[in-house]
């Protein structure tokens, strides 16, 4: 189930769309450490990242055809539809449960700025990067991009003008922008 | 803001992360295929995120991709094996027929109260249009009634005629309003009409029709008057009054 071939993200496309398995194999080869390296900033179990990834993979195989290269890169798509996955299994209930369980883990409903989902995973990617920035940016990025929550949910979590929180996550991502 | 100012804004990296909100989106996307410099500099941070998540990269564990192949699969497969059911279809279908005819008749029935509540409530809301009018009307003649600086004047009825009707006149806003009190019909031809005697002149106040129930009329303002007459008129009369016609006269009393 390996490959040599190598494909432009074009090609890749056009074979996934045909459904064919070489292009599978190509596309899990080439992708899945990047796109497991994101779940794992989210989901910090590795058996629960693993079925994340799986249900990336079968989402990438069903949806590519609402792929739009004129909106984005391949990758970045693809990055999105496994941040949002994981965010989705982060929220779960089953996940939550799965959390109270463990005596190690700090209680993750209390949103503070230090209460970070994965407190262990904050040395790795973007993560690392989104650390170095100020505290309130950290806090922002760090409820938005990597725990999902709305502006206007922040905006009540955070008791932010709505405004504001707008506002300051702009500025944290132009911040970001020039250290990666 | 010009395009500059809108690469910097932070937008590019709201949108490539997925926290742009969908109508930012699309404004994003338009502008996106209006400057291809802001497509530039989208795929520079495009990459530079790649970058980052590639130098990141975690191997799964083990045997996943087989796992996540036979999961593709299986989930192609489902859908296959929806087409090339070797299913009971008689039995299935007839309790399929029969749920449909009684989703229909449902549907029917519900429709039909629909449409009759609709009507009610039609018929509800027209009857309570006509009643805040009448209560507007009401509410201005109590007003009318009770109002210091409005002049009544009592029209009586002449030469035998039965003719009745009260005539309000505000002094300070100079309004005229009438309630018709007691006036014979007329035919289809003919109208009432309402002068005001200033001096030796008459000035219209107005034709009209007896009113449906005893409402008040609002007729043309006058600044001055000495006396009030109604008289019959033909239908949409332009010219003066016809004098001999004078069905009732009232003294303003300053």
């Amino acid at each position: 189930m390996s490959t040599n071939t190598k494909y432009s993200e074009q090609e890749l496309v056009s074979q996934l769309l045909q459904q064919d398995g070489q292009a599978f194999s190509y596309l899990y080869d080439n992708y899945s450490p990047a796109l497991f390296g994101v779940i794992n900033q989210i989901i910090s179990n590795r058996e629960v990242a693993a079925d994340v990834l799986q249900d990336v993979f079968v989402n990438i195989w069903k949806k590519i055809s609402l792929y739009d290269d004129a909106k984005g890169r391949l990758f970045t798509w693809m990055l999105n539809i496994a941040r949002n996955a994981a965010i989705d299994k982060l929220r779960s209930r089953s996940y939550q449960d799965s959390l109270k369980n463990q005596p190690l883990t700090e209680n993750v409903n209390t949103i503070t700025a230090n209460s970070v989902v994965n407190p262990q995973q904050n040395d790795i990617g973007l993560k690392k990067q989104v650390g170095k920035l100020k505290e309130e940016y950290r806090v922002l990025i760090d409820l938005s991009y990597f725990q999902g929550f709305t502006h206007e949910e922040i905006s009540k979590l955070l008791n932010l003008p709505l405004g504001t929180v707008k506002t300051r996550i702009r500025s944290a991502l132009t911040q970001l922008r020039t250290m990666i | 803001m010009n395009i500059q100012e809108y690469i910097s804004s932070g937008i590019i990296e709201s949108y490539v992360l997925g926290l742009a909100s969908p109508e930012e989106r699309v404004e994003f996307e338009k502008m996106c295929a209006l400057h291809p410099e802001l497509v530039e500099a989208r795929t520079n941070f495009e990459l530079s995120i790649e970058r980052q998540a590639f130098k990141n990269s975690v191997q799964p564990p083990g045997g996943s991709k087989e796992k996540i192949w036979s999961a593709i699969q299986q989930s192609t497969t489902t859908n296959a094996s929806k087409i090339i059911s070797m299913e009971p279809r008689k039995r299935r279908s007839t309790g399929l027929r029969w749920f449909a005819a009684a989703s229909v008749a449902l549907l029917l029935l519900a429709s039909y109260f629909a449409y009759t509540l609709y009507n009610k409530n039609r018929q509800l809301q027209a009857r309570m249009e006509r009643n805040d009018s009448l209560i507007n009307t009401l509410t201005h003649v109590d007003k009318m009634v009770h109002d210091p600086n409005v002049m009544v004047v009592n029209m009586v009825g002449l030469k035998g005629s039965p003719s009745s009707a009260n005539v309000y006149w505000d002094s300070t806003s100079t309004d005229v309003y009438m309630v018709v009190k007691n006036m014979p019909k007329l035919p289809s031809d003919k109208q009432y009409q309402l002068w005001a005697l200033v001096g030796s002149k008459q000035v219209d106040l107005g034709l009209f029709d007896l009113p449906e129930s005893n409402v008040i009329l609002k007729m043309k303002n006058t600044q001055k008057a000495d006396a009030f007459a109604i008289t019959i008129e033909n239908r949409g009369n332009t010219g003066g009054p016809t004098l001999p016609q004078l069905q009732s006269m009232g003294k303003a009393k300053l």
